[in-house]
């Protein structure tokens, strides 16, 4: 028998109000952003999986979507990162099989529209990356920059190609991040060391990144991400160690930052 | 004025000034105490850690006795930290704050008992909307002291399994 339209509407609603009611903590939390402080340094770090529910016993396609910075408690100038860990959560899995792969040097010194033109088969993410410039003798000056993230390899290593590019000054630069089985709680970890080549003077500030890509292989619709809710059927929900971002500075030093989020089993 | 008054007078201001000024002397700066506080969490941070080893699989596997048993641990050490670091003399400019503090981490000692209870009665899903609130209570509680720069003694979801 089929259920009337009003009932399936105060279900769904019913649904969508529980949903709502367990998820509001999170919801409050990646308004904010969680922070941790070393010295001066402030570290913040939000972010979510698309969706939030996910099928308990087998792989869906999903997005992840991360926003992260620096900032000083004193408003003194940023330190200059010279390697960036990005961990990703292991309830997902990376798949690049049948993607094509964009090697860094046919996206060097190009413009953004020009850099997707050259490697739009291997995008894996769009995002958007603000730093602060401080040149000798002049005022540090902010520089918005959209980024790209491309499939690759670095020798042997799968890699993800960051394209970041500026329309003012009109500037771009590669930043290779190579994947790593990731440690601890962490499923896979991107590890990028950012190039001497970019000077001392850019510091990074804040960046966003939504990696996702759908695409096709041998006839059969495959996903670059995938993840699941691996919870019983008498759970509706699972805590677990979304994803962890960690700097080292050329000062010396370094800060980490690890966010936990539930996935909702569907 | 007699010869005895002459010696205790002088002895009983010099008693009263340091009496005086005892409390703003005892009191630590705040990067004294921070040292202090995490010299007592790092042990403690640890031990919680390996306690908690694998109890978020346990709760996934519905193995709710195992996984009660590592959250009493948990509840334990914490409990016990929690007493160590609350009888710390405080930075006399920090007193409100850390009143703040340490009023989240005493939630958070209730939030973990109430979850091993939930789990020692098999209540998975109280036992999982409860950790949704220890985890969001944690992080209130650090955003209180962010400017302390806490490491062991500040919340970490990774420590719980």
């Amino acid at each position: 028998m089929r259920r009337p339209a009003t009932s399936r509407a105060v279900s769904l609603a019913a649904a969508a109000l529980a949903t709502a009611l367990f998820l509001a903590p999170f919801v409050i939390e990646s308004a904010d952003g969680e922070q941790t402080q070393r010295g001066d340094v402030i570290s913040w770090l939000k972010g979510e999986p698309r969706p939030h529910d996910l099928p308990r016993d087998r792989l869906a396609p999903i997005a992840i979507h991360l926003e992260g910075g620096l900032r000083t408690a004193n408003g003194a100038s940023l330190p200059r990162v010279t390697r960036l860990e990005i961990g990703l959560p292991p309830l997902g899995v990376l798949s690049t099989r049948g993607l094509p792969i964009c090697p860094a040097r046919r996206i060097r010194n190009l413009r953004s529209r020009e850099a997707l033109a050259a490697c739009r088969g291997a995008l894996v993410g769009r995002g958007r990356l603000s730093s602060t410039v401080a040149l000798p003798n002049q005022a540090p000056f902010p520089v918005a920059a959209r980024l790209l993230a491309f499939n690759s390899r670095i020798g042997k290593r799968r890699a993800v190609l960051l394209h970041a590019a500026t329309a003012n000054p009109p500037t771009s630069s590669v930043l290779p991040m190579l994947l790593h089985r990731g440690s601890g709680r962490l499923g896979t970890e991107l590890v990028g060391r950012v190039s001497a080549s970019l000077g001392p003077w850019p510091r990074l500030r804040r960046y966003s990144i939504t990696l996702f890509r759908r695409y096709r292989y041998r006839r059969e619709l495959r996903s670059y991400l995938s993840g699941s809710c691996p919870v019983p059927p008498t759970l509706t929900a699972a805590p677990f160690s979304f994803a962890r971002a960690s700097y080292t500075f050329a000062e010396g030093g370094q800060i980490s930052i690890s966010i936990p989020r539930f996935c909702r089993a569907r | 004025m007699s010869r005895t008054a002459a010696i205790a007078l002088p002895i009983l201001l010099v008693g009263l000034l340091a009496a005086a000024f005892a409390p703003a002397a005892e009191a630590p700066t705040r990067d004294e105490y921070v040292t202090t506080l995490e010299k007592i969490c790092k042990p403690d941070a640890l031990a919680t850690q390996k306690a908690m080893k694998g109890a978020r699989s346990d709760v996934r596997h519905e193995r709710f006795k195992v996984a009660a048993r590592k959250f009493a641990r948990a509840t334990a050490i914490f409990g016990s930290t929690l007493k160590q670091i609350k009888a710390v003399p405080r930075p006399s400019a920090d007193t409100k704050k850390l009143a703040k503090w340490f009023g989240y981490l005493d939630r958070q000692s209730d939030y973990l008992r109430q979850i091993t209870a939930a789990l020692r009665k098999g209540e998975g899903v109280k036992a999982q909307r409860l950790t949704a609130r220890f985890i969001h209570n944690g992080n209130l509680a650090n955003y209180v002291v962010l400017p302390f720069g806490f490491n062991y003694c500040s919340f970490k979801f990774i420590r719980y399994g």
